[in-house]
């Protein structure tokens, strides 16, 4: 159960209960650092950290379970409005042999089911890439999928 | 008057402080003291620094407005008025029965009751964040004693206004604009929003601009700054990007403000001692209010002296309010009581938990020796 709170001039907080009794508070601050308690059921005072805005996105994806490697990570996204909802994203590296065709000739929608949703290139984001994109070696990729699409994709496409 | 020279001593001490976890406030303002009229005498106020002071607190309103959302605390209205009630009566009355006691006429006490009463939210948010308080269910009661306080400044402006000529015609102009602006503050963001999204510098000059009108307000119809400033800072809270413009002007001004203002008093020994009673009393007031609000809401002496230590501090509003409408010694020893109780807030503030550790055990050993 996850109690939200507006704490006006302080940030928002949010609260939850462990079933075993533990406490954890979560508050983000108006300067946009993240502060964390932790209370154990037995213990009457809390710990803290505090985080910055891509400390704590890394923790978020530790505790979502998902591989954190450089070349190859996903993130998965929680709605808290629809809680049976879970996106999976997943990130690669083109390589060279991907390198000068595009989208619509690699037909990945088709042959996989999974799609790309963005493309990072130096540095700049293209949300939703165009069919006829041409890839080129180094962009990272985002892609989105269930479990079975992304590993055909992964063993289609990327040949991994 | 050089300004670039008063930011030094500033940053500097901003520094300082930070080093030593202490509060800035009370540094700005000792330092104006030391080189102003107070002390060596060595800087004086001219008309270039009076209009940054003055802009610094239209600023600090403003923001304070801006914070403040109508639906959001229309929401919470019942907790923030259970929070916030006995703070207030405690405090004012204790206050304003001091300075009675201590000489001061009836005017000067009411100005010193509304100006010791408020806490700095500064210092005392600022402390919450610092010393990881914020989980703490004492902590909200805290944030909303700081929400309540913030609307009883708009109140307390109005009734320190010393414009009572013409009472009648005074109170129809701010209940006009009173309801003027909250109406208006349901279609600012609809009308307004688009001009501040832009990437030129039409959003900043806006809300610059939007943050100085109450001094315009003030000279054209005769309504307190203060007020008009908490007031459109109100009308205009619903437009997101204006509190991220504003920051770091207010920032800045309200630096210089405590600074400047310290040049320009003259602190009396005699302002100085009342000062002192008056510390005593600021602090022994919010700490037997805190008690009552813990014991009220929580059943419990503790939590109530938590929420006490935490809201000692004095600072930004005590010094706004003595500014914009002292004129005696009150201004001594207002100026005195909020030096001491910022500095020993922040301690207090910081070492609560052995505070409250020290208390219940002297509390344990009274009840079981007397068994």
């Amino acid at each position: 159960m996850v109690r939200f709170i507006g704490l006006e001039g302080v940030g928002t907080k949010y609260e939850l209960e462990t079933k075993s009794g533990d406490r954890i508070a979560i508050i983000f601050l108006l300067n946009r650092r993240i502060q964390i308690y932790i209370q154990e059921r037995s213990c009457d005072r809390p710990c803290s950290v505090e985080l910055t805005e891509t400390e704590a996105k890394r923790l978020s994806s530790v505790l979502g379970g998902v591989p954190i490697e450089k070349e190859r990570e996903s993130v998965e996204v929680d709605f808290m409005g629809v809680p049976d909802l879970t996106l999976a994203m997943h990130t690669y590296t083109i390589t060279k042999r991907l390198h000068g065709k595009t989208i619509e000739e690699l037909a990945i929608r088709k042959r996989t089911g999974a799609n790309i949703v963005a493309v990072s290139r130096r540095g700049k984001t293209i949300i939703s890439p165009p069919p006829h994109l041409i890839f080129e070696e180094g962009d990272i990729i985002v892609v989105i999928g269930d479990k079975e699409q992304i590993e055909r994709f992964e063993k289609e496409i990327m040949g991994i | 008057m050089n300004i670039a020279l008063a930011g030094l001593i500033c940053a500097i001490l901003a520094v300082a402080s930070k080093k030593l976890s202490l509060p800035p406030v009370p540094a700005y303002i000792l330092a104006g003291l030391i080189l102003g009229e107070t002390g060596f005498g060595v800087l004086k106020g001219d008309e270039v620094s009076n209009s940054i002071a003055e802009a610094g607190v239209i600023m600090l309103l403003f923001y304070i407005g801006l914070n403040l959302n109508p639906g959001e605390i229309s929401e919470k209205k019942k907790t923030i008025f259970h929070s916030g009630l006995y703070d207030f009566v405690i405090n004012f009355t204790l206050i304003y029965g001091i300075s009675i006691l201590a000489g001061f006429t009836h005017v000067q006490a009411f100005l010193i009751a509304s100006a010791l009463y408020i806490s700095s939210s500064a210092i005392v948010l600022q402390s919450l964040i610092e010393n990881r308080k914020l989980m703490f269910r004492e902590s909200e009661v805290v944030i909303w004693i700081m929400v309540f306080e913030d609307i009883a400044i708009a109140l307390l402006i109005v009734l320190n206004n010393p414009e009572s000529s013409d009472l009648l015609l005074f109170m129809v102009k701010i209940l006009a604009f009173t309801a003027l602006t909250y109406w208006l503050s349901n279609h600012m963001p609809r009308l307004l929003g688009i001009l501040f999204t832009r990437d030129d510098e039409i959003p900043v000059l806006l809300a610059f601009t939007a943050a100085l009108l109450g001094i315009a307000f003030e000279e054209f119809f005769r309504i307190p700054a203060g007020f008009t400033a908490i007031m459109l800072g109100l009308m205009l809270s619903g437009i997101k990007n204006i509190r991220e413009i504003v920051l770091p002007f207010k920032d800045v001004f309200l630096v210089l403000f405590f600074f400047f203002f310290g040049i320009s008093v003259n602190l009396s020994s005699e302002g100085f001692v009342d000062g002192l009673i008056l510390a005593a009393a600021a602090v022994a007031g919010k700490v037997i209010s805190g008690m009552i609000t813990g014991r009220y809401l929580f059943r419990s002496w503790l939590s109530g002296l938590e929420i006490g230590l935490d809201t000692v501090a004095r600072g930004e509003f005590s010094i706004f309010l003595i500014f914009a409408f002292g004129t005696g010694k009150e201004v001594s020893a207002v100026t005195t009581a909020v030096i001491i109780t910022s500095v020993l807030g922040a301690f207090l503030a910081k070492n609560s938990a052995k505070i409250r550790n020290m208390v219940s055990e002297f509390a344990e050993r009274r009840f079981s020796s007397t068994q």
